[in-house]
Protein backbone atom coordinates (compact mmCIF):
# COMPACT_ATOMS: atom_id res chain seq x y z
CA UNK A 1 0.00 0.00 0.00
CA UNK A 2 1.15 3.32 -0.66
CA UNK A 3 1.56 6.01 1.80
CA UNK A 4 -1.64 8.01 0.35
CA UNK A 5 -3.73 4.62 0.32
CA UNK A 6 -2.45 4.10 3.94
CA UNK A 7 -3.64 7.25 5.32
CA UNK A 8 -6.84 7.23 3.49
CA UNK A 9 -7.23 3.69 5.31
CA UNK A 10 -6.78 4.84 8.26
CA UNK A 11 -8.73 8.03 7.79
CA UNK A 12 -11.79 6.02 7.22
CA UNK A 13 -11.59 3.92 9.90
CA UNK A 14 -11.16 6.80 12.33
CA UNK A 15 -14.53 7.91 10.79
CA UNK A 16 -16.52 4.82 10.97
CA UNK A 17 -15.38 4.83 14.55
CA UNK A 18 -16.37 8.54 15.10
CA UNK A 19 -19.98 7.61 13.53
CA UNK A 20 -20.76 4.83 15.51
CA UNK A 21 -19.75 7.04 18.82
CA UNK A 22 -16.53 4.81 19.23
CA UNK A 23 -14.85 8.04 19.81
CA UNK A 24 -11.73 7.20 21.75
CA UNK A 25 -10.85 4.13 19.46
CA UNK A 26 -11.50 7.57 16.28
CA UNK A 27 -9.36 9.68 18.41
CA UNK A 28 -6.26 7.02 18.40
CA UNK A 29 -6.98 7.08 14.52
CA UNK A 30 -6.57 10.43 13.50
CA UNK A 31 -3.34 10.97 15.65
CA UNK A 32 -2.32 8.15 13.34
CA UNK A 33 -3.34 9.41 9.91
CA UNK A 34 -1.09 12.35 11.20
CA UNK A 35 1.88 10.84 12.36
CA UNK A 36 2.02 8.97 8.86
CA UNK A 37 1.78 11.90 7.31
CA UNK A 38 4.25 13.85 9.32
CA UNK A 39 6.67 11.21 8.98
CA UNK A 40 6.35 10.44 5.30
CA UNK A 41 4.83 13.62 3.62
CA UNK A 42 7.02 16.46 2.54
CA UNK A 43 5.12 19.43 4.65
CA UNK A 44 4.99 21.36 1.66
CA UNK A 45 2.88 19.23 0.88
CA UNK A 46 0.76 17.99 3.63
CA UNK A 47 -0.46 21.10 5.31
CA UNK A 48 -3.85 21.30 4.78
CA UNK A 49 -4.64 17.73 5.52
CA UNK A 50 -2.70 17.71 8.96
CA UNK A 51 -4.86 21.33 9.55
CA UNK A 52 -8.10 18.92 8.26
CA UNK A 53 -7.25 16.33 10.76
CA UNK A 54 -6.37 18.73 13.47
CA UNK A 55 -9.53 19.99 13.54
CA UNK A 56 -11.04 16.60 13.54
CA UNK A 57 -9.36 15.87 16.74
CA UNK A 58 -10.24 19.40 18.38
CA UNK A 59 -13.73 18.61 17.82
CA UNK A 60 -13.43 14.56 18.89
CA UNK A 61 -11.48 15.93 21.93
CA UNK A 62 -14.68 18.42 22.92
CA UNK A 63 -16.93 15.47 22.59
CA UNK A 64 -15.04 13.04 24.13
CA UNK A 65 -14.99 15.39 27.01
CA UNK A 66 -18.53 16.32 27.72
CA UNK A 67 -18.99 12.80 27.20
CA UNK A 68 -16.97 11.79 30.23
CA UNK A 69 -18.59 14.47 32.56
CA UNK A 70 -22.38 13.92 31.41
CA UNK A 71 -23.97 16.96 33.28
CA UNK A 72 -26.80 15.91 35.77
CA UNK A 73 -29.08 13.56 34.53
CA UNK A 74 -32.63 15.73 33.18
CA UNK A 75 -35.19 15.63 34.82
CA UNK A 76 -37.59 13.08 32.49
CA UNK A 77 -41.16 13.37 31.92
CA UNK A 78 -43.77 11.65 34.01
CA UNK A 79 -44.41 8.77 32.08
CA UNK A 80 -41.10 7.36 32.02
CA UNK A 81 -40.63 8.08 35.83
CA UNK A 82 -43.50 6.01 36.82
CA UNK A 83 -42.26 3.40 34.27
CA UNK A 84 -38.55 2.81 36.31
CA UNK A 85 -40.53 3.49 39.36
CA UNK A 86 -42.70 0.52 38.50
CA UNK A 87 -40.25 -1.75 36.76
CA UNK A 88 -37.69 -1.48 39.38
CA UNK A 89 -39.42 -2.43 42.55
CA UNK A 90 -38.77 -6.07 43.01
CA UNK A 91 -40.26 -6.60 46.70
CA UNK A 92 -43.40 -8.59 46.84
CA UNK A 93 -45.03 -6.32 49.57
CA UNK A 94 -46.43 -2.90 48.39
CA UNK A 95 -44.61 -0.37 50.80
CA UNK A 96 -41.49 -2.58 50.39
CA UNK A 97 -42.10 -1.94 46.43
CA UNK A 98 -42.60 1.85 47.00
CA UNK A 99 -39.40 2.03 48.50
CA UNK A 100 -37.23 0.20 45.83
CA UNK A 101 -39.14 2.22 43.22
CA UNK A 102 -38.14 5.49 45.51
CA UNK A 103 -34.30 4.31 45.45
CA UNK A 104 -34.63 3.57 41.67
CA UNK A 105 -35.45 6.87 40.80
CA UNK A 106 -32.14 8.43 42.92
CA UNK A 107 -30.13 5.73 40.77
CA UNK A 108 -31.76 7.29 37.52
CA UNK A 109 -30.93 10.77 38.64
CA UNK A 110 -34.54 11.87 39.42
CA UNK A 111 -34.20 13.63 42.83
CA UNK A 112 -37.32 16.08 42.72
CA UNK A 113 -39.79 12.88 42.36
CA UNK A 114 -37.85 10.75 44.54
CA UNK A 115 -38.14 13.39 47.41
CA UNK A 116 -41.68 13.23 45.91
CA UNK A 117 -41.91 9.61 46.53
CA UNK A 118 -39.70 9.54 49.80
CA UNK A 119 -42.04 12.44 51.72
CA UNK A 120 -45.10 9.67 51.21
CA UNK A 121 -42.91 7.23 52.42
CA UNK A 122 -42.62 9.10 55.81
CA UNK A 123 -46.16 8.57 56.67
CA UNK A 124 -45.20 4.85 57.13
CA UNK A 125 -43.53 4.31 60.45
CA UNK A 126 -41.55 1.63 59.71
CA UNK A 127 -39.90 3.59 56.49
CA UNK A 128 -39.46 6.83 58.20
CA UNK A 129 -36.20 7.41 59.27
CA UNK A 130 -35.11 5.38 56.01
CA UNK A 131 -36.79 7.98 54.06
CA UNK A 132 -35.87 10.77 55.79
CA UNK A 133 -32.20 10.03 55.29
CA UNK A 134 -32.60 9.52 51.83
CA UNK A 135 -34.62 12.97 51.80
CA UNK A 136 -31.60 14.84 52.66
CA UNK A 137 -29.09 12.82 50.33
CA UNK A 138 -31.47 13.46 47.42
CA UNK A 139 -30.96 17.24 48.38
CA UNK A 140 -27.83 16.70 48.59
CA UNK A 141 -27.10 14.94 45.16
CA UNK A 142 -29.15 17.18 42.86
CA UNK A 143 -27.61 20.51 43.41
CA UNK A 144 -24.46 22.57 44.19
CA UNK A 145 -23.43 22.14 47.86
CA UNK A 146 -24.29 25.49 49.19
CA UNK A 147 -28.06 25.71 47.90
CA UNK A 148 -28.37 22.00 48.45
CA UNK A 149 -27.24 22.40 52.34
CA UNK A 150 -29.25 25.25 52.57
CA UNK A 151 -32.30 23.27 51.59
CA UNK A 152 -31.51 20.00 53.97
CA UNK A 153 -30.67 21.76 56.75
CA UNK A 154 -34.08 23.61 56.65
CA UNK A 155 -36.09 20.62 56.10
CA UNK A 156 -34.12 19.12 58.97
CA UNK A 157 -35.64 21.92 61.09
CA UNK A 158 -39.31 21.40 59.36
CA UNK A 159 -38.78 17.60 61.14
CA UNK A 160 -37.75 18.96 64.60
CA UNK A 161 -40.68 19.79 66.32
CA UNK A 162 -41.89 16.98 67.93
CA UNK A 163 -44.62 14.85 66.72
CA UNK A 164 -43.48 12.81 63.43
CA UNK A 165 -40.29 11.62 64.34
CA UNK A 166 -38.98 10.58 68.33
CA UNK A 167 -36.22 11.87 69.53
CA UNK A 168 -34.00 9.13 69.08
CA UNK A 169 -34.57 9.10 65.54
CA UNK A 170 -34.09 13.00 65.26
CA UNK A 171 -30.81 12.31 67.02
CA UNK A 172 -29.94 9.26 64.13
CA UNK A 173 -30.63 12.11 61.30
CA UNK A 174 -28.81 15.08 63.23
CA UNK A 175 -26.19 12.93 63.15
CA UNK A 176 -26.69 11.45 59.54
CA UNK A 177 -26.67 15.54 58.03
CA UNK A 178 -23.92 16.54 59.96
CA UNK A 179 -22.19 13.58 58.62
CA UNK A 180 -23.25 14.62 54.97
CA UNK A 181 -22.41 18.74 55.48
CA UNK A 182 -18.68 17.45 56.66
CA UNK A 183 -18.47 15.52 53.87
CA UNK A 184 -19.14 18.44 51.56
CA UNK A 185 -16.98 20.57 53.68
CA UNK A 186 -20.00 22.53 54.55
CA UNK A 187 -19.81 24.06 58.37
CA UNK A 188 -22.85 24.49 59.46
CA UNK A 189 -24.09 24.31 63.15
CA UNK A 190 -27.58 22.29 63.74
CA UNK A 191 -29.93 22.85 66.14
CA UNK A 192 -30.25 20.56 69.45
CA UNK A 193 -32.90 17.75 69.34
CA UNK A 194 -35.25 18.62 72.10
CA UNK A 195 -35.44 15.43 74.42
CA UNK A 196 -39.21 14.46 74.99
CA UNK A 197 -39.24 12.45 77.83
CA UNK A 198 -41.91 9.66 76.51
CA UNK A 199 -40.24 9.13 73.94
CA UNK A 200 -36.56 8.83 74.61
CA UNK A 201 -36.20 5.26 75.04
CA UNK A 202 -38.44 4.05 72.96
CA UNK A 203 -36.51 1.81 70.91
CA UNK A 204 -35.77 2.34 67.54
CA UNK A 205 -37.53 0.22 65.03
CA UNK A 206 -37.77 2.72 62.14
CA UNK A 207 -34.31 1.05 60.21
CA UNK A 208 -34.71 -1.83 58.72
CA UNK A 209 -31.11 -3.30 58.95
CA UNK A 210 -31.15 -5.01 55.48
CA UNK A 211 -32.29 -1.98 53.30
CA UNK A 212 -29.10 -0.38 52.16
CA UNK A 213 -29.52 3.50 51.90
CA UNK A 214 -29.69 4.52 48.23
CA UNK A 215 -26.28 4.03 46.65
CA UNK A 216 -25.53 7.34 44.76
CA UNK A 217 -24.10 7.26 40.88
CA UNK A 218 -20.84 6.01 40.66
CA UNK A 219 -18.27 8.42 39.62
CA UNK A 220 -18.04 9.51 36.24
CA UNK A 221 -14.58 8.80 35.38
CA UNK A 222 -13.77 6.20 33.01
CA UNK A 223 -11.80 4.21 35.01
CA UNK A 224 -9.45 1.53 33.39
CA UNK A 225 -10.26 -1.83 34.23
CA UNK A 226 -8.32 -4.99 33.59
CA UNK A 227 -9.52 -8.63 33.54
CA UNK A 228 -8.70 -10.87 36.73
CA UNK A 229 -5.83 -12.69 35.19
CA UNK A 230 -5.06 -16.00 36.73
CA UNK A 231 -2.11 -17.14 34.76
CA UNK A 232 0.29 -15.98 32.49
CA UNK A 233 1.59 -18.03 29.43
CA UNK A 234 5.56 -17.06 28.62
CA UNK A 235 6.72 -17.45 25.29
CA UNK A 236 10.05 -16.92 25.20
CA UNK A 237 12.54 -15.90 21.70
CA UNK A 238 16.08 -16.33 22.09
CA UNK A 239 18.20 -15.96 19.04
CA UNK A 240 15.00 -16.07 16.80
CA UNK A 241 14.24 -19.08 18.41
CA UNK A 242 10.71 -19.63 19.99
CA UNK A 243 10.20 -21.99 23.03
CA UNK A 244 7.57 -23.05 24.16
CA UNK A 245 4.94 -21.77 26.27
CA UNK A 246 5.52 -21.62 29.65
CA UNK A 247 2.63 -21.23 32.28
CA UNK A 248 2.66 -19.81 35.78
CA UNK A 249 0.14 -18.63 37.85
CA UNK A 250 -0.82 -15.17 38.70
CA UNK A 251 0.20 -14.61 42.75
CA UNK A 252 -1.31 -10.87 42.55
CA UNK A 253 -2.62 -8.58 40.51
CA UNK A 254 -2.84 -4.52 40.59
CA UNK A 255 -4.39 -2.77 37.52
CA UNK A 256 -2.17 -4.00 34.60
CA UNK A 257 0.49 -5.26 36.71
CA UNK A 258 0.98 -9.15 37.97
CA UNK A 259 3.23 -10.91 40.12
CA UNK A 260 4.34 -14.33 39.29
CA UNK A 261 6.31 -16.86 40.63
CA UNK A 262 8.96 -18.06 38.17
CA UNK A 263 10.40 -21.41 39.75
CA UNK A 264 14.19 -22.16 39.58
CA UNK A 265 13.96 -25.06 37.96
CA UNK A 266 13.03 -22.70 34.45
CA UNK A 267 16.74 -22.02 34.18
CA UNK A 268 16.11 -20.67 30.06
CA UNK A 269 13.89 -17.81 31.83
CA UNK A 270 15.62 -16.81 34.55
CA UNK A 271 18.82 -16.73 32.60
CA UNK A 272 16.92 -14.47 30.00
CA UNK A 273 14.58 -12.33 31.90
CA UNK A 274 15.63 -8.84 33.06
CA UNK A 275 13.71 -5.46 34.08
CA UNK A 276 12.96 -3.33 30.95
CA UNK A 277 12.79 -6.68 28.46
CA UNK A 278 10.00 -7.01 26.62
CA UNK A 279 8.16 -10.60 25.75
CA UNK A 280 6.63 -9.85 22.63
CA UNK A 281 3.81 -12.85 22.96
CA UNK A 282 2.29 -13.55 26.45
CA UNK A 283 -0.71 -15.19 26.72
CA UNK A 284 -3.00 -13.54 29.19
CA UNK A 285 -5.85 -16.39 31.11
CA UNK A 286 -8.84 -15.28 32.53
CA UNK A 287 -11.18 -17.29 33.99
CA UNK A 288 -13.35 -16.19 31.18
CA UNK A 289 -11.04 -15.43 27.93
CA UNK A 290 -7.71 -15.77 26.61
CA UNK A 291 -6.02 -12.46 26.21
CA UNK A 292 -3.08 -12.81 23.57
CA UNK A 293 -0.59 -9.45 24.16
CA UNK A 294 3.08 -8.69 24.96
CA UNK A 295 4.53 -7.78 28.33
CA UNK A 296 7.23 -5.91 30.24
CA UNK A 297 9.06 -6.92 32.82
CA UNK A 298 9.08 -4.33 35.45
CA UNK A 299 11.02 -6.53 38.50
CA UNK A 300 12.46 -10.02 38.70
CA UNK A 301 14.35 -10.47 42.00
CA UNK A 302 14.99 -13.61 43.59
CA UNK A 303 13.13 -14.46 46.72
CA UNK A 304 15.32 -14.24 49.92
CA UNK A 305 12.84 -15.51 52.22
CA UNK A 306 9.70 -17.51 53.27
CA UNK A 307 8.72 -20.59 51.31
CA UNK A 308 9.49 -19.68 47.85
CA UNK A 309 12.79 -18.79 48.59
CA UNK A 310 15.51 -19.39 45.97
CA UNK A 311 12.59 -19.15 43.56
CA UNK A 312 12.18 -16.02 41.30
CA UNK A 313 9.84 -13.29 41.20
CA UNK A 314 8.06 -11.66 37.99
CA UNK A 315 6.54 -8.58 38.01
CA UNK A 316 5.29 -8.19 34.48
CA UNK A 317 3.43 -5.16 32.98
CA UNK A 318 0.35 -6.75 30.33
CA UNK A 319 -0.49 -5.34 27.28
CA UNK A 320 -3.14 -6.61 25.51
CA UNK A 321 -3.82 -6.91 21.50
CA UNK B 1 -38.41 -12.12 37.12
CA UNK B 2 -41.08 -13.80 35.27
CA UNK B 3 -44.04 -13.18 36.41
CA UNK B 4 -47.56 -15.88 35.67
CA UNK B 5 -50.88 -14.93 35.90
CA UNK B 6 -51.99 -18.92 36.52
CA UNK B 7 -55.60 -17.88 36.27
CA UNK B 8 -55.73 -15.66 32.94
CA UNK B 9 -52.51 -18.17 31.85
CA UNK B 10 -50.26 -15.68 31.20
CA UNK B 11 -46.69 -15.41 31.63
CA UNK B 12 -44.44 -11.71 31.14
CA UNK B 13 -40.99 -12.33 31.45
CA UNK B 14 -37.88 -10.35 30.97
CA UNK B 15 -35.06 -10.29 28.51
CA UNK B 16 -31.94 -8.13 29.07
CA UNK B 17 -29.53 -6.63 26.16
CA UNK B 18 -26.50 -6.74 27.69
CA UNK B 19 -22.76 -5.30 26.04
CA UNK B 20 -20.52 -3.06 26.09
CA UNK B 21 -21.25 0.55 24.82
CA UNK B 22 -22.30 0.93 21.03
CA UNK B 23 -22.08 -2.16 20.61
CA UNK B 24 -25.96 -2.18 19.00
CA UNK B 25 -28.13 -3.01 21.89
CA UNK B 26 -30.56 0.23 21.13
CA UNK B 27 -30.40 -0.93 17.51
CA UNK B 28 -31.36 -4.55 18.19
CA UNK B 29 -34.79 -2.50 19.77
CA UNK B 30 -35.63 -0.46 17.27
CA UNK B 31 -35.12 -3.16 14.45
CA UNK B 32 -37.66 -5.29 16.40
CA UNK B 33 -39.70 -2.51 16.93
CA UNK B 34 -39.76 -1.76 13.42
CA UNK B 35 -39.71 -5.25 11.94
CA UNK B 36 -42.56 -6.90 14.56
CA UNK B 37 -45.35 -4.02 14.54
CA UNK B 38 -48.41 -6.84 15.36
CA UNK B 39 -46.14 -8.09 18.41
CA UNK B 40 -44.61 -4.83 19.81
CA UNK B 41 -47.48 -3.68 22.45
CA UNK B 42 -46.79 0.57 23.05
CA UNK B 43 -44.21 2.30 21.91
CA UNK B 44 -40.68 1.98 22.65
CA UNK B 45 -39.12 4.01 25.14
CA UNK B 46 -35.98 5.05 24.77
CA UNK B 47 -34.27 6.83 27.57
CA UNK B 48 -31.73 8.96 26.09
CA UNK B 49 -30.87 12.37 25.99
CA UNK B 50 -27.82 12.76 24.01
CA UNK B 51 -28.29 11.62 20.79
CA UNK B 52 -27.85 8.40 20.63
CA UNK B 53 -26.10 7.47 23.75
CA UNK B 54 -28.24 5.61 25.79
CA UNK B 55 -27.83 6.90 29.37
CA UNK B 56 -30.23 4.75 31.51
CA UNK B 57 -31.80 2.27 29.43
CA UNK B 58 -34.60 1.18 26.60
CA UNK B 59 -37.89 -0.77 27.20
CA UNK B 60 -39.54 -2.49 24.31
CA UNK B 61 -42.67 -4.39 25.56
CA UNK B 62 -43.87 -7.50 23.50
CA UNK B 63 -46.93 -9.84 22.97
CA UNK B 64 -45.84 -13.07 21.25
CA UNK B 65 -49.53 -14.99 21.89
CA UNK B 66 -50.33 -17.97 23.00
CA UNK B 67 -47.11 -20.66 23.76
CA UNK B 68 -48.99 -23.90 24.51
CA UNK B 69 -51.64 -22.68 25.96
CA UNK B 70 -50.35 -19.43 27.83
CA UNK B 71 -50.12 -15.83 27.06
CA UNK B 72 -46.30 -14.76 26.52
CA UNK B 73 -45.49 -11.19 27.20
CA UNK B 74 -42.03 -10.21 26.72
CA UNK B 75 -39.95 -7.11 28.42
CA UNK B 76 -36.91 -5.98 26.54
CA UNK B 77 -34.09 -4.16 27.94
CA UNK B 78 -30.76 -2.90 27.23
CA UNK B 79 -28.52 -1.14 30.10
CA UNK B 80 -26.24 1.89 29.06
CA UNK B 81 -22.91 -0.08 28.28
CA UNK B 82 -20.84 2.77 29.57
CA UNK B 83 -18.79 1.93 32.65
CA UNK B 84 -19.66 4.85 34.56
CA UNK B 85 -23.21 3.68 34.94
CA UNK B 86 -22.76 0.51 36.50
CA UNK B 87 -25.15 1.18 38.97
CA UNK B 88 -27.94 1.80 36.80
CA UNK B 89 -26.60 -1.48 34.72
CA UNK B 90 -27.08 -3.59 37.88
CA UNK B 91 -30.80 -2.16 38.61
CA UNK B 92 -31.77 -3.04 34.57
CA UNK B 93 -30.15 -6.53 34.77
CA UNK B 94 -31.93 -7.60 37.78
CA UNK B 95 -34.92 -10.20 37.48
CA UNK B 96 -33.55 -10.63 34.30
CA UNK B 97 -35.37 -13.92 32.85
CA UNK B 98 -32.78 -14.40 29.68
CA UNK B 99 -29.79 -12.47 28.13
CA UNK B 100 -29.04 -11.24 25.02
CA UNK B 101 -25.12 -10.17 24.86
CA UNK B 102 -24.27 -8.20 22.17
CA UNK B 103 -20.37 -8.07 21.73
CA UNK B 104 -18.74 -5.93 18.99
CA UNK B 105 -17.26 -7.23 15.68
CA UNK B 106 -14.76 -4.27 15.54
CA UNK B 107 -11.15 -5.60 16.07
CA UNK B 108 -10.92 -2.58 18.11
CA UNK B 109 -13.44 -3.15 20.80
CA UNK B 110 -11.44 -6.71 21.49
CA UNK B 111 -11.19 -6.24 25.12
CA UNK B 112 -14.34 -4.13 25.72
CA UNK B 113 -16.73 -7.17 24.90
CA UNK B 114 -14.55 -9.18 27.18
CA UNK B 115 -14.41 -6.59 29.94
CA UNK B 116 -17.97 -6.24 29.77
CA UNK B 117 -18.61 -10.09 29.19
CA UNK B 118 -16.84 -10.25 32.78
CA UNK B 119 -18.99 -7.14 34.02
CA UNK B 120 -21.42 -9.34 33.34
CA UNK B 121 -20.61 -12.35 35.13
CA UNK B 122 -20.28 -10.32 38.04
CA UNK B 123 -23.22 -8.54 38.30
CA UNK B 124 -25.13 -11.99 37.90
CA UNK B 125 -23.10 -13.36 40.84
CA UNK B 126 -24.45 -10.42 42.62
CA UNK B 127 -28.17 -11.07 41.50
CA UNK B 128 -27.12 -14.68 42.95
CA UNK B 129 -27.34 -16.30 39.17
CA UNK B 130 -24.44 -17.71 37.34
CA UNK B 131 -23.56 -16.58 33.82
CA UNK B 132 -23.61 -20.83 33.42
CA UNK B 133 -27.17 -21.62 34.12
CA UNK B 134 -29.14 -18.25 33.13
CA UNK B 135 -30.25 -18.40 29.42
CA UNK B 136 -27.75 -16.78 27.46
CA UNK B 137 -27.04 -15.78 23.81
CA UNK B 138 -24.27 -13.92 22.00
CA UNK B 139 -24.67 -11.63 19.15
CA UNK B 140 -21.38 -10.87 17.00
CA UNK B 141 -22.66 -7.66 15.58
CA UNK B 142 -22.17 -5.41 13.49
CA UNK B 143 -21.25 -8.25 10.75
CA UNK B 144 -22.21 -5.86 7.98
CA UNK B 145 -19.21 -3.79 8.38
CA UNK B 146 -16.02 -4.72 6.15
CA UNK B 147 -13.64 -3.14 3.57
CA UNK B 148 -11.08 -0.92 5.66
CA UNK B 149 -12.31 -1.68 9.10
CA UNK B 150 -10.79 -4.69 10.90
CA UNK B 151 -13.51 -6.64 12.43
CA UNK B 152 -12.87 -10.28 13.97
CA UNK B 153 -13.44 -13.70 12.72
CA UNK B 154 -16.00 -15.43 14.26
CA UNK B 155 -13.54 -18.30 15.60
CA UNK B 156 -11.81 -15.10 17.27
CA UNK B 157 -14.86 -14.35 18.95
CA UNK B 158 -16.20 -17.83 19.85
CA UNK B 159 -12.33 -18.38 21.23
CA UNK B 160 -12.51 -15.14 23.45
CA UNK B 161 -16.60 -14.99 24.61
CA UNK B 162 -17.69 -18.63 23.93
CA UNK B 163 -15.07 -21.36 25.11
CA UNK B 164 -15.98 -21.67 28.25
CA UNK B 165 -20.23 -20.66 28.12
CA UNK B 166 -21.11 -22.82 24.99
CA UNK B 167 -24.18 -21.03 24.41
CA UNK B 168 -25.64 -20.45 21.04
CA UNK B 169 -24.12 -17.83 19.26
CA UNK B 170 -25.56 -15.47 16.22
CA UNK B 171 -23.79 -13.66 13.75
CA UNK B 172 -25.58 -10.37 13.06
CA UNK B 173 -26.33 -6.85 11.71
CA UNK B 174 -28.81 -4.98 13.91
CA UNK B 175 -28.31 -2.08 11.43
CA UNK B 176 -29.87 -4.60 8.62
CA UNK B 177 -31.85 -6.30 11.08
CA UNK B 178 -29.85 -9.69 9.82
CA UNK B 179 -29.47 -12.39 12.78
CA UNK B 180 -31.55 -10.25 15.12
CA UNK B 181 -35.06 -12.24 15.03
CA UNK B 182 -33.15 -14.94 14.98
CA UNK B 183 -31.19 -14.28 18.37
CA UNK B 184 -34.44 -12.91 20.46
CA UNK B 185 -36.17 -16.31 19.04
CA UNK B 186 -33.83 -18.40 20.45
CA UNK B 187 -33.12 -16.20 23.71
CA UNK B 188 -37.27 -16.98 23.84
CA UNK B 189 -36.80 -20.24 23.48
CA UNK B 190 -34.40 -20.75 26.03
CA UNK B 191 -36.20 -18.77 28.40
CA UNK B 192 -39.14 -20.01 28.20
CA UNK B 193 -37.59 -23.74 28.67
CA UNK B 194 -35.75 -22.79 31.69
CA UNK B 195 -38.86 -20.84 32.85
CA UNK B 196 -41.49 -24.53 32.08
CA UNK B 197 -38.49 -26.70 34.20
CA UNK B 198 -38.45 -24.49 37.03
CA UNK B 199 -42.52 -23.56 37.18
CA UNK B 200 -44.25 -26.03 34.79
CA UNK B 201 -46.21 -23.39 33.38
CA UNK B 202 -47.35 -25.08 30.35
CA UNK B 203 -50.10 -27.69 29.68
N1 LIG C 1 -22.62 -0.95 10.57
C1 LIG C 1 -23.30 -1.26 11.65
N2 LIG C 1 -23.48 -0.34 12.60
C2 LIG C 1 -24.20 -0.67 13.69
C3 LIG C 1 -24.76 -1.97 13.87
N3 LIG C 1 -25.40 -2.00 15.05
C4 LIG C 1 -25.25 -0.77 15.59
N4 LIG C 1 -24.53 0.03 14.79
C5 LIG C 1 -24.14 1.44 15.01
O1 LIG C 1 -23.35 1.50 16.18
C6 LIG C 1 -23.65 2.65 16.94
C7 LIG C 1 -24.04 2.29 18.33
O2 LIG C 1 -25.24 1.53 18.32
P1 LIG C 1 -26.26 1.49 19.54
O3 LIG C 1 -27.38 0.59 19.17
O4 LIG C 1 -26.61 2.88 19.99
O5 LIG C 1 -25.34 0.82 20.63
P2 LIG C 1 -25.66 0.51 22.16
O6 LIG C 1 -24.78 1.46 22.93
O7 LIG C 1 -25.22 -0.90 22.35
O8 LIG C 1 -27.11 0.71 22.40
C8 LIG C 1 -24.72 3.39 16.17
O9 LIG C 1 -24.11 4.38 15.40
C9 LIG C 1 -25.34 2.32 15.29
O10 LIG C 1 -25.86 2.82 14.10
C10 LIG C 1 -24.55 -2.93 12.82
O11 LIG C 1 -24.99 -4.07 12.87
N5 LIG C 1 -23.82 -2.51 11.75
MG1 LIG D 1 -28.05 1.99 23.71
Amino acid sequence: MSIKEQVKSVLREAETYRTQGLFNEAMVKFKYASELIEKNVKPENSRLLIEGITKKIELLKKTISKYNDPEKPPEMPVEIQNLIKEKFSFSTDKESAALDGAIALTKFGQFDRAIKEFKELLKMESFRLVAAKNILRCYFASSSSSSSAKAAVSQYKEWLPPGLFTSGQLEKIKVFLENLLKEKGVEIKLPAVKEEVAAKNAPDKAMPATKPLIEMPESEEEEEEFLDISSVGIILETGGKKHPELIMDVSFQSGNMVSLIVPLREKLLIENLKAGLKLNHVQFYSPIAILNGSGVVSAFTRIGSGPKMGNYSLDLKMFTN
Amino acid sequence: MAVFNLKNREIECKIVYYGPGRSGKTTNLEYIFKTYKKQVADQMVTIDTEGDRTLFFDFLPMGLGKIKGCDVKVQLYTVPGQVQYSSTRKLVLKGADGIVFVADSFSIRREKNMLSLKDLDQNLKECGLSIFRVPLILQYNKRDVGGSIPIMSIEMMQNDLNKQLKVPYYPASALTGEGVGATLKECMKLTLVRLQKEFKWAQ
